[in-house]
């Protein structure tokens, strides 16, 4: 039977349990991350070095869904003290209220050196890293080769072609909204983009582009929506290609936001810093295949010509309107739906 | 007569274990992504699972978790069931339908309430919410085979205990534990199941680096599509076949097999 003395404490440990917590968290940053080997190489290279430099512990979470946990958290008390996400997400979260439009410049020396798109009217916070989302293909199955969006349309292509369910990924709403523009007046044309998606069909759609690689990979597919990052690091296993199709190659940007109410501004600033630094956008560039927005970056001779670093490459990236998307995609997933479930 | 009913059984074994010989067989397939058929075989993939310390991490606290649960789980689920069953309890059928609730509700939303009120409550995300969480949906499981039980059998046996002098805890001892064993072994079963393969609940409540097995393999399955997934999941296959044979072997299932 328990005694009143360890009634008592086990009531004290209880009551004291969220303070203790508290003082676990005093110089924790929490951030949101990828998995796979984003993962890896985050826990093994990038934030060791963060934490020795600046004294703290950073936890990563990368366990999805990042939004509705932020949506779900005190607003003074935020769960996440920078958030990494898509574009996409980062609107929707910014237009509840939850990140902050731009995070402090003044804390960040490293953002004088980056491309303007990296911080345009399109972006909330900042993007640190950028994959390309154009039309990859089989090298040994499809001649001649895709050269515009367009041609994702082909006839030749029908049951052989992939793209995503377009209410879930971010890939497949990006190519909806350029549906819009190459078959009617632009991004925003909807009537376009959804007579577009009728003709697509027959055509399988992934949640995941990890769903997309492996069909790719194995041959099930020819020719699918795929960002370039993906397409790459595959390219020494099979004849995969990555076309930028003529009307440009949609950003998939990888963007840092402060959340409001943080209590870790600082550190939070520090690591967008540190993100935006030569040696981390080098890193995951020749690592990941991801294309940095520094301006001074020279990169092996392996990635020149693939991943986008000078102006002229820079140029050809065209960043979505996410938030108009974000104010229209419940009538777009109904739609969407229904023309792809008959 | 004899035929069909054979085919029939035969089709609905097959519909049953397709999906995991599909697993088995892209687990030992050496391309490095999910392709059928195979082009040979190798273990590379369970190589990868069992030497990545992620994988590893991950499996380790997805089995002391569904132990854990299974103490937890498998104490409140019988407490409850016998105070419901023998306990004279007002609003019997309300009680019952309470404890049982959680299984009634998508376990996301179990997931995302918890995970609410641990950050309203400042306690953040600990394993020991985790633990909590996994725990609310195992009782259920454990409650409703235990008072299969208990329905079938005589409370007139533990009352004569009770006559013959027994305390309450001798009584419980001695009668009433090996009267209800099947029930509580069954229900411990689906609660440790319940908590290895624990998904939507653990999507909101794991914490940073502490991620279990089947967060780690929906991570993992977002970035690379490799055989990695298929050797976890075989993993997980055998150990649930390894669980069944140990119950077999120690307990008997005949036991529990007439729940």
């Amino acid at each position: 039977m328990p005694t009143r003395r360890t009634l008592l404490a086990g009531t004290a440990g209880t009551l004291a349990f969220p303070a203790i917590v508290g003082a676990q968290a005093a110089n924790t940053l929490r951030i949101t991350g990828w998995g796979g080997r984003w993962g890896e190489l985050s826990r093994q290279e990038l934030v060791p070095a963060f934490e020795r430099e600046f004294r703290c512990r950073v936890e990563v979470d990368t366990a999805f869904p990042f939004v509705p946990k932020l949506l779900a958290s005190p607003r003074g008390r935020p769960v996440y003290d920078v958030l990494h996400t898509n574009s996409n997400e980062q609107w929707s979260v910014f237009d509840r209220g939850l990140v902050q439009r731009r995070p402090n410049l003044s804390l960040i020396p490293n953002a004088q050196a980056i491309y303007p798109y990296a911080m345009s009217d399109q972006v909330v916070g900042i993007v640190m890293f950028t994959s390309a989302i154009g039309i990859a293909y089989r090298r040994d199955r499809v001649n001649p080769p895709p050269v515009s969006w367009g041609d994702l349309w082909d006839a030749r292509f029908a049951g052989q072609r992939g793209s995503y369910l377009i209410p879930a990924n971010s890939l497949g709403q990006a190519m909806f909204m350029m549906a819009g523009r190459v078959f009617g007046s632009g991004y925003r044309d909807l009537d376009a983009a959804f007579a577009a998606m009728e003709r697509l069909r027959p055509i399988r759609l992934f949640d995941f582009t990890g769903g997309m690689e492996n069909a790719l990979l194995a041959g099930e597919l020819s020719i699918g929506v795929l960002h370039d990052t993906a397409t790459y690091r595959h390219q020494e296993r099979v004849p995969l290609e990555f076309c930028a199709p003529r009307e440009g190659v949609i950003a998939l940007e990888q963007a840092l936001s402060v959340t409001e109410g943080t209590q870790m501004g600082e550190l939070a600033h520090a690591w967008i810093n540190y993100m935006l630094s030569e040696r981390v956008q080098r890193l995951m560039a020749e690592e990941l295949w991801f294309s940095p927005v520094r301006r001074d970056m020279v990169l092996a001779e392996r990635f020149r010509g693939k991943l986008l670093t000078t102006p002229e490459q820079v140029a050809t990236l065209i960043q979505m309107p996410w938030q108009w998307y974000n104010s229209v995609k419940d009538r777009v997933d109904e739609r969407v739906n229904r023309i792809f479930r008959g | 007569m004899r035929a069909a009913f054979l085919a029939v059984n035969g089709a609905v074994i097959a519909f049953l274990l397709t999906p995991v010989a599909i697993v088995l067989f892209f687990a030992v397939n050496p391309e490095p992504f999910i392709a059928f058929p195979p082009t040979g075989v190798s273990f590379r993939w369970f190589e990868k699972f069992l030497t990545s310390r992620d994988f590893m991490a991950a499996f380790g606290l997805s089995l002391v978790l569904g132990a854990a649960t299974v103490a937890i789980a498998g104490t409140l689920g019988t407490a409850a069931a016998l105070a419901i069953a023998r306990g004279g309890l007002p609003g019997r059928r309300t009680l019952t339908a309470i404890f049982l609730s959680p299984i009634v509700l998508p376990a996301i939303l179990t997931g995302f309430a918890l995970f609410q009120l641990a950050m309203v409550l400042g306690l953040g995300r600990t394993v020991w919410i985790l633990l909590a969480g996994h725990c609310v949906i195992a009782v259920p499981y454990v409650l409703r085979t235990v008072l299969a039980v208990l329905a079938h059998s005589d409370p007139a046996l533990e009352e004569a205990a009770r006559g013959l002098g027994a305390t309450p805890a001798v009584a419980f001892r001695e009668v009433t534990l090996p009267l209800i064993r099947p029930g509580v072994i069954a229900g411990a079963l689906f609660a440790f199941i319940v908590s290895f393969d624990q998904f939507p609940v653990s999507l909101f409540l794991v914490s940073p680096g502490n991620e279990t097995l089947p967060i780690a393999m929906f991570n993992y399955l977002r970035f690379d599509s490799d055989g990695t997934i298929a050797a976890a999941s075989t993993v997980s296959i055998l150990l649930a076949v390894l669980l069944v044979l140990g119950i077999e072997r120690t307990i008997g299932l005949q036991e529990y097999a007439r729940l």
